[in-house]
């Protein structure tokens, strides 16, 4: 199960929603609310697509 | 925040480093998460995680499962809770320049304005533009959170114009969750008369009680309130 990017994406999201906690600017509010939030979203989609096809390689599913 | 005798931080404060933690354990998670290799995978390598030792592809499976999806779900919600209780406070409304005129004059001691004398008379402790604002912007319904990310956008892409102008008729019940069927409040026949078409909006209180905030003239750049308003000089 590679999921590289995924993590990377991660990575961005949690760096966009710290720096908004720390430091709440409009700015930083339109990056987590606008870029960081579905970027957490297609994370979960891509890590949860990858679980779905190994389960389903091993007939799990 | 006092409990017993104990000082405790303010809960925005929580929050906070909360978030901070949360952000930073997600991306370490992360981190790791990227420095495993398939060949580690694949060999029968043990993990010890304290007490408990795990197979390696298990322990790859629990760090994708906490770094890409139950942290990321912990950061989000504490980030939003900190997108809506900070922007009940001023500061935070302060944060845009364009509220800058308000909160100069909320909190000038020579203003006459509503807002200035609730401020100035302690009526409204804290978060003084929150309680006069409820019913739109973040913190409102979901019509109203949608129209404060409508602001959000506007402000920082810069679509607006000075001086901001409010779209909607302002809600008497901002007023009246307070001073409606006070004593005082009573004690006034036109409230009594106008009682309906204050609880329907049909007459505004800012019609006898004057201005809540500077007029529009004043704060448009160029005017001669402007500067002393942005907090660049002093009356």
């Amino acid at each position: 199960m590679n999921l590289t990017a995924p993590a990377w994406l991660a990575i961005l999201a949690f760096a966009i929603t710290t720096a908004f906690v720390l430091h709440p600017t409009p700015y930083l509010m339109l990056a987590f609310a606008f870029f960081a939030q579905p970027l957490f979203l297609i994370v979960a989609i891509l890590y949860f697509r990858r679980v779905f096809r190994e389960l389903r390689e091993k007939e799990v599913m | 925040m006092k409990l017993l005798a104990l000082e405790l931080p303010a809960l925005v404060t929580v929050v906070r480093v909360l978030g901070v933690i949360l952000g930073l354990l997600g991306v370490v998670l992360c981190l790791r998460l990227l420095r495993l290799k398939q060949a580690d995978l694949t060999s029968a390598r043990v993990v010890k995680l304290g007490f408990v030792a795990l197979p390696a592809v298990a322990f790859y499976k629990l760090l994708a499962f906490l770094g890409l999806f139950a942290v990321p779900v912990a950061a989000v919600g504490v980030a939003n809770y900190h997108v809506f209780e900070g922007t009940r406070e001023v500061n935070s409304c302060n944060q845009c320049h364009v509220m800058t005129p308000l909160v100069t004059d909320m909190r000038d001691p020579h203003s006459n304005t509503l807002a200035a004398r609730h401020f100035r008379n302690h009526w409204i402790p804290e978060q003084q533009c929150y309680h006069c604002h409820t019913d739109y912007g973040l913190n409102g319904t979901l019509e109203a959170k949608m129209d404060g990310y409508r602001h959000l956008a506007r402000y920082t892409t810069g679509t607006y114009k000075e001086p901001i102008v409010q779209r909607n008729v302002y809600s008497n019940s901002n007023c009246l969750k307070c001073h409606d069927g006070t004593p005082r409040y009573l004690t006034v026949s036109s409230h009594r008369t106008l009682a309906e078409r204050l609880q329907g909006n049909e007459v505004s209180c800012l019609n006898c009680h004057g201005w809540a905030h500077p007029t529009r003239a004043q704060r448009t750049p160029g005017s001669p309130d402007y500067n002393r308003l942005m907090g660049k000089e002093k009356r």
